[in-house]
C-alpha cells in the first residue's frame, strides 16, 4: 500500500474521530466537566440509526453507495442522541449539585447506564447495518488507495458537519453566545446571555455529533454496545492534545490521532528503510514501530505535544 | 445533644449497611436459576424411592442437613465484556442441563447454579469466584470462559483449597501445565498442530498470521509456529476491540503470503474480512475455532470467506446423544446449539453426576469424582438419566462413564479432555464439516 492509501485510510478514520471530539470538548468548554458517557451516546446514536434504518429501508435511490434511507437513520441517529444526552442533562447532571469532578463520576455511571440498555435491548454481540459493503472505488486502486464509496461517505459528511459547525459558531448569534459562555460564564450572564438555554444547545450539538460519529462507526466498522466506549480513550487523547475546550483544537487533536493511528505501518516501512546506526538501536525502533503499538505511538506524541505546549495545541485560544 | 447526633448518625450507618447488604443479597438471587418451587415437592416423594434403591450409604451424610435444599453449585460466566457472546451461548446450555437433571433429580435433590459475571476480564473473574467460594461456600465451581480468565480464578481463589474448579469454555494451552484446573473444551495444541497439517497439505509453505494479544492469541500462535514446516512471513499480534484492522490487513497483504491464519475473536474477526473486502485483497483465510460463528456469516459480505478452512473443537455431531441433544436445543431456542453450548451443557451434567456419585457434598468428595463419572471405566452412558441410574442402584463413581455431547470426556493427568476437531470450510456462505480429527 502506499503513502496515499494510508492517508486515505487516515482521513476516514479521523473523522469519525474528529465527531467524537468535538461534541466532548464543546460539552467540556460550557458544562465544564468530562462526560465520560460521551463514547457510550456514540453507541447510541448508531443503534437509533441502525433501528430506523431497518424500519424505513433503502427508499428508493441511493447516493455514493447509501441509499436514502440511511441519511433518514443517519438523522434520527443525531437526533436520537442529542435527546438522550439533553434528557440526562435535565434530570442528572442539572439537579446534581457537586462540583465538576463528581459530574465526572456520575458521567461514568451514566455511561454504564447507556450501554446497559442497549445490550439489555439488542444484546451483547456486534452487527452491521443491513447494507451492500462495497468494494474499492476501482479509479483509486493504481494509487494504492483502497477506499470504499462509503468511506467517502462518511469523509463528505464529517466535512459537513464541521464546516457547518465552523459557520455556526462563527457567524451565528448562538455561536457568539457559546464562545462568550466558553471564555467567561459568568460574565456572559450577567451580559444578559441567558447561559442555561446555551447550555441545553451546547448539549444538542456534542452529542449530536456524537451520534453522527456512531453512525459512522458503526457503518465503518461495526455496531457493539462497547464501540463507543472502546473509542472513548482516543477521543480523549485526541481532544487532550488537541487543548480540551477549544472545538478548534478537538478537530486538529483527533484529525492527528486518527492519522497517527493509520499511518503507523507508513512509519515502520520509513524506520525500515532508514540507514539507522548502530544496528541494536535500529532493531529497537523498528520493533516499537509496529502496529501492534499503534495507539501507544499516538499517545507518546500526544505527551511530546503536550511537553511543548502544555495546554494543546489550540491550548490559548478561545472556542 | 451530642450524643444524640453520634447516635442518629450511628442508627442511619446500621440502616444504609443493612440496605447495601440486603441489596448485596438480593443481587445474589437475581442471578441465580431458581428452580426451587417445583424441585421440592418431587424431592420430597424421591427420598423414599433413593433410599430403596440403596444409595442411602452416600446420602447419609448430607440427608443431615437438610434433604430437601437443593445442591448448589458456583459458575463464573462472561455475562458482559468482551467474551459475552460465549457467555450467552454458555447459558443456553447450562439452562438446558439443569433441567435434564432437575427432572431427575440428584438424591431427590435439585441441582441449583449460582451464576456470577466475570465482565470478560481476571479481576471480575477473581471477584465472581471469590463471592461464591467465600460467601456462597460452593464446593464445585464452573469457570471460566476466557483461558487467563480461568487460570487467573484457579491461582488466587481455588488453588490450596479443595474445590473443584471445571472451565467451561477455555482453550489456552497453558492450562494444561494446571492438573487441578479442569476443561471441558480440548486444549488449543491440537488445534494448532492440526492447522499447520492442513496449511501443509493445502500446499502453502508460506504462511501470514495475525493473533489476537492475549494468551490465548499468543500461546496458539507459538504452538502453530512450532509445528509449521514452511515459512512464516508475518506474525504480528493486535489488540481486542479495535475500531479499525486496515493497518493489519494491509501489511498482511503487503507480505506476500497467499495463506493467511486468523487466531482471534469473531468480532476482530468480522471486522477484518469487511476491510479486506472493501481492500480488494484475496487470500486463502484459515482460523482457529475462535473466528467462526454465525454472528461472523451474518456480518461479512457474501462471498468474503468462501473456502475459508477453520479447525473448530467440535462435538461427536454424529453420535445419537449430540443429536438428541441439539433438537432439544434447537426446539428451546430455534437455533443449532454451538460447540460452546455443548462444553457448558457437559460441565453441568459432569458436576452433577460427580456430586451424586460424592459420599459428601464438599470439595474434597468431589475432586475425587468428577474425574471417575466420567473416565473410562464403567457402562458407557449418554444421558444424565443414564448415569443417575447406575448411580442409584449402588454403582460407584468407576462404574459410570458418562459420554458428552461434546465428546467422550475422559480427563487426563492434566485435567484435559479428549477433545475432537472438526475441519470447516465455508461454502456458499455457511460453514460444510469437511472432516474429523481426534485430538
Amino acid at each position: 500500500m502506499t503513502v496515499l492509501g494510508y492517508l486515505a485510510n487516515g482521513l476516514v478514520f479521523s473523522s469519525i474521530i474528529v465527531l467524537g471530539s468535538i461534541g466532548l470538548s464543546l460539552v467540556y468548554s460550557i458544562a465544564d466537566f468530562a462526560n465520560f458517557a460521551h463514547g457510550d451516546t456514540m453507541t447510541i446514536g448508531a443503534y437509533s440509526a441502525l433501528v430506523t434504518f431497518g424500519a424505513v429501508g433503502g427508499l428508493g435511490g441511493a447516493v455514493l453507495g447509501l441509499p436514502y434511507g440511511f441519511f433518514v437513520a443517519l438523522v434520527v441517529g443525531i437526533a436520537a442522541a442529542a435527546v438522550v444526552a439533553v434528557a440526562t442533562e435535565k434530570l442528572i447532571y442539572e439537579p446534581l449539585d457537586v462540583d465538576s469532578i463528581g459530574l465526572l463520576i456520575t458521567s461514568i455511571g451514566i455511561a454504564f447506564i447507556y450501554r446497559a440498555v442497549i445490550q439489555i435491548r439488542f444484546g451483547s454481540d456486534f452487527t452491521r447495518f443491513d447494507l451492500q459493503p462495497l468494494r474499492p472505488i476501482e479509479a483509486l486502486v493504481p494509487y494504492g488507495v483502497r477506499i470504499t464509496l462509503h468511506d467517502v461517505a462518511i469523509f463528505g459528511s464529517a466535512v459537513v458537519l464541521v464546516v457547518g459547525l465552523h459557520v455556526l459558531l462563527q457567524y451565528t448569534d448562538l455561536g457568539r453566545k457559546m464562545r462568550a459562555m466558553a471564555d467567561n460564564p459568568d460574565l456572559a450572564r450577567v451580559s444578559g446571555i441567558r447561559t442555561k438555554r446555551v447550555k441545553l444547545w451546547t448539549w444538542v450539538i456534542g452529542a449530536g455529533l456524537a451520534g453522527a460519529g456512531g453512525v459512522f462507526l458503526g457503518l465503518f466498522n461495526q455496531l457493539a454496545p462497547r464501540m463507543g466506549f472502546n473509542l472513548l480513550l482516543v477521543i480523549f487523547a485526541a481532544v487532550i492534545l488537541g487543548g480540551i475546550g477549544s472545538v478548534y483544537g478537538a478537530m486538529a487533536g483527533g484529525f492527528l490521532i486518527g492519522m497517527i493511528n493509520q499511518l503507523t505501518p507508513f512509519f515502520s516501512n520509513v524506520v525500515e528503510a532508514l540507514p539507522i546506526r548502530p544496528n541494536w538501536l535500529a532493531t529497537v525502533i523498528e520493533n516499537m514501530i509496529t502496529i501492534e503499538y499503534a495507539n501507544a505511538i499516538a499517545f507518546v506524541i500526544m505527551v511530546v505535544v503536550l511537553l511543548v505546549r502544555p495546554n494543546g495545541i489550540a491550548g490559548e485560544a478561545a472556542t | 445533644m451530642s450524643r444524640d447526633t453520634t447516635d442518629l448518625a450511628d442508627r442511619r450507618t446500621l440502616l444504609k449497611l443493612t440496605g447495601g447488604a440486603g441489596l448485596v443479597a438480593l443481587s445474589g438471587c437475581l442471578s441465580t436459576t431458581d428452580d426451587g418451587g417445583d424441585g421440592s415437592d418431587g424431592s420430597d416423594g424421591d427420598d423414599g424411592s433413593d433410599g430403596d434403591d440403596g444409595s442411602d450409604g452416600s446420602d447419609d451424610g448430607s440427608d443431615s442437613d437438610d434433604s430437601t435444599e437443593a445442591y448448589e453449585v458456583g459458575m463464573v460466566d462472561s455475562q458482559t465484556g468482551s467474551l459475552s457472546a460465549f457467555g450467552e451461548r454458555n447459558q443456553r446450555g447450562v439452562n438446558l442441563a439443569l433441567s435434564r437433571v432437575n427432572e431427575v433429580g440428584i438424591n431427590g435433590r435439585d441441582l441449583d447454579i449460582v451464576v456470577e459475571d466475570s465482565e470478560s476480564e481476571n479481576q471480575g473473574g477473581i471477584a465472581a469466584a471469590q463471592k461464591l467460594v467465600n460467601q456462597d461456600g460452593v464446593p464445585f465451581l464452573i469457570g471460566a470462559v476466557g483461558s487467563g480468565v480461568s487460570l487467573a480464578i484457579y491461582e488466587s481463589v481455588v488453588e490450596g483449597s479443595d474445590v473443584v474448579q471445571l472451565s467451561q469454555n477455555s482453550t489456552g494451552l497453558n492450562l494444561t501445565e494446571f492438573p487441578g484446573l479442569l476443561r471441558m473444551s480440548p486444549s488449543g495444541r491440537s488445534q494448532s498442530l492440526a492447522l499447520s497439517n492442513l496449511i501443509s497439505d493445502d500446499g502453502y509453505d508460506e504462511v501470514a498470521i495475525t493473533y489476537v494479544n492475549n494468551d490465548y492469541g499468543q500461546s496458539l500462535t507459538d504452538a502453530f509456529v512450532n509445528a509449521y514446516d514452511g515459512e512464516i512471513v508475518y506474525n504480528t499480534p493486535h489488540d481486542q476491540d479495535q475500531q479499525s484492522y486496515s493497518s493489519v490487513i494491509s501489511e498482511m497483504n503487503s507480505s506476500g503470503a497467499d495463506a493467511w491464519l486468523f487466531i482471534t475473536y469473531q468480532a476482530e474477526f468480522a471486522t477484518m474480512v469487511n476491510e479486506v473486502y472493501s481492500s480488494g485483497y484475496e487470500a486463502q483465510f484459515y482460523g482457529a475455532d475462535s473466528v467462526s460463528g454465525d454472528n461472523v456469516l451474518e456480518n461479512t459480505p457474501e462471498g468474503s470467506i468462501e473456502e475459508m478452512k477453520i479447525v473448530v473443537p467440535s462435538a461427536p455431531v454424529e453420535e445419537e446423544n449430540y443429536q438428541s441433544f441439539a433438537d432439544a436445543f434447537e426446539s428451546e431456542y430455534g437455533q443449532q446449539p454451538t460447540s460452546w453450548a455443548a462444553y457448558a451443557y457437559d460441565c453441568v451434567i459432569n458436576a452433577a453426576l460427580a456430586i451424586q456419585a460424592a459420599d459428601e457434598f464438599t470439595g474434597e468428595a468431589l475432586q475425587d469424582t468428577v474425574r471417575r463419572v466420567s473416565g473410562p471405566e464403567g457402562e458407557t452412558v449418554t444421558s444424565f438419566e443414564a448415569a443417575s441410574e447406575i448411580l442409584a442402584d449402588g454403582g460407584g463413581p468407576d462404574d459410570v462413564d458418562y459420554q458428552g455431547v461434546s465428546g467422550p470426556i475422559d480427563f487426563d493427568e492434566n485435567g484435559d479432555p479428549v477433545g475432537f476437531l472438526q475441519v470447516l470450510e465455508v461454502q456458499d456462505h455457511a460453514y460444510e464439516g469437511i472432516d474429523f480429527i481426534e485430538g
